[in-house]
């Protein structure tokens, strides 16, 4: 079962996403701030992240992309962004951070799933 | 003005929805989701009667051309073997198997006085017989669904040949597409070690020399490679089948 990791810090969202991911057969953890995400993505190998942009600490969604593509460890894990902005400019630097895919917020559920399903065929 | 003040009480302060929108929301949600995997299931199950209506058509076709139908099973499960053997994906091989015993449904257009002739053909004969390809692709149709489109290409390109001598396109090489050149190889193999009304089945050595004078000739020489390294597992999935007859659900199962 493929594992991915939510990471938002609202709780709801967290939520909502998870409700939306176990459409599928996907075994789903959450991470509610960039430092728990970072270190439970080292510990859990998730092979999908879903990384909410911005979130308040010292590390937002961007950051923790651009450590995930540093960490040679990590280099299997597939991270799509998710975010309330949706300026040309804002995927760009999404993209430029390492992010495979960029989906604006308020999210489709079902694009959501599609956008994951097509991901594995690719992967 | 309705919309900024909902979308105000939605968003209550710490990041929480306030309980009844969360809940309201989560119901939407789980509809949604159970929605969701009935449509998968509804679109399923159209692709398995489709599927299904698609193999008895087959089946047809081979009892015209003085078969039992356990050709077509072993067609099936002989590429699906070999699709694996070449390292292709199991995905791709599982999709083969239920693809490949479609390959000669277009023999359900082509006369009786042709179909059956014993001997030779004569030129308008051999045109009329290779038209099969072409009328099997058009049966299968131009489907959205993957599975069809597989069947309806291996369908239009199983006589192609490699040295670009066969029909309907005369395609050569790596031009015709992997699944046409797997059942071509199979195909080929089967037919020479089964009995038909004009002859008796050839020893499977002699087919294997046969298979082995049209390598890098009819044949893809990889294929024709890697099914000969492997020719005990395929003369022993031949006789499974044989033996025990799968069941045409053993084909259409979404598995």
């Amino acid at each position: 079962m493929k594992k991915i990791l939510v990471v938002d810090d609202h709780a709801d969202i967290r939520r909502l996403i998870r409700m939306t991911l176990e459409f599928e057969d996907y075994e789903v953890h959450e991470a509610a701030d960039g430092e728990s995400a970072l270190r439970m993505a080292r510990e859990l190998r998730p092979d999908l992240l879903l990384l909410d942009v911005m979130m308040p600490g010292a590390l937002d969604g961007l950051k923790v992309c651009a450590a995930i593509r540093a960490d040679a460890e990590l280099s299997h894990v597939h991270v799509m962004l998710l975010s309330a902005r949706g300026q040309a400019r804002d995927r760009e630097a999404g993209m430029q951070a390492g992010a495979h895919a960029y989906l604006v917020k308020p999210f489709s559920p079902l694009q959501l799933i599609d956008r994951i399903a097509a991901q594995w065929v690719t992967a | 003005m309705q919309t900024e003040l909902s979308s105000a009480a939605l968003a209550v302060e710490g990041n929480r929805f306030d309980d009844a929108a969360s809940e309201q929301m989560e119901c939407i949600i789980a509809d949604l989701g159970r929605m969701y995997r009935e449509r998968n299931e509804a679109l399923r199950e159209v692709e398995r009667a489709h599927h299904d209506a698609l193999l008895r058509l087959s089946l047809a076709a081979d009892f015209r051309d003085d078969d039992t139908g356990v050709h077509i099973m072993r067609i099936a499960f002989l590429a699906e073997a070999l699709a694996l053997r070449l390292g292709e994906p199991a995905r791709f091989a599982r999709m083969l198997r239920k693809a490949a015993p479609m390959h000669d449904i277009g023999k359900i257009g082509v006369p009786d006085d042709v179909l059956k002739k014993p001997g030779g053909y004569t030129v308008a004969e051999r045109a009329v017989m290779n038209q099969h390809p072409e009328m099997g692709a058009k049966i299968l149709g131009k489907s959205r669904i993957p599975l069809f489109q597989l069947a309806a290409e291996v369908a239009m390109t199983h006589h192609e040949r490699w040295d670009g001598g066969g029909y309907p396109k005369g395609l050569s090489g790596a031009e015709i597409p992997l699944s046409g050149r797997i059942v071509a190889v199979v195909d080929f193999f089967d037919a020479l070690t089964m009995d038909r009304c004009y002859r008796k089945a050839f020893d499977d050595e002699v087919a294997l020399q046969m298979l082995l004078e049209q390598r890098g000739v009819a044949f893809d020489p990889r294929v024709v490679d890697v099914f000969v390294e492997h020719l005990a597992e395929m003369v022993a999935i031949r006789d499974r089948i044989n033996q025990q007859r799968p069941s045409f659900e053993s084909l259409v199962d979404p598995t």
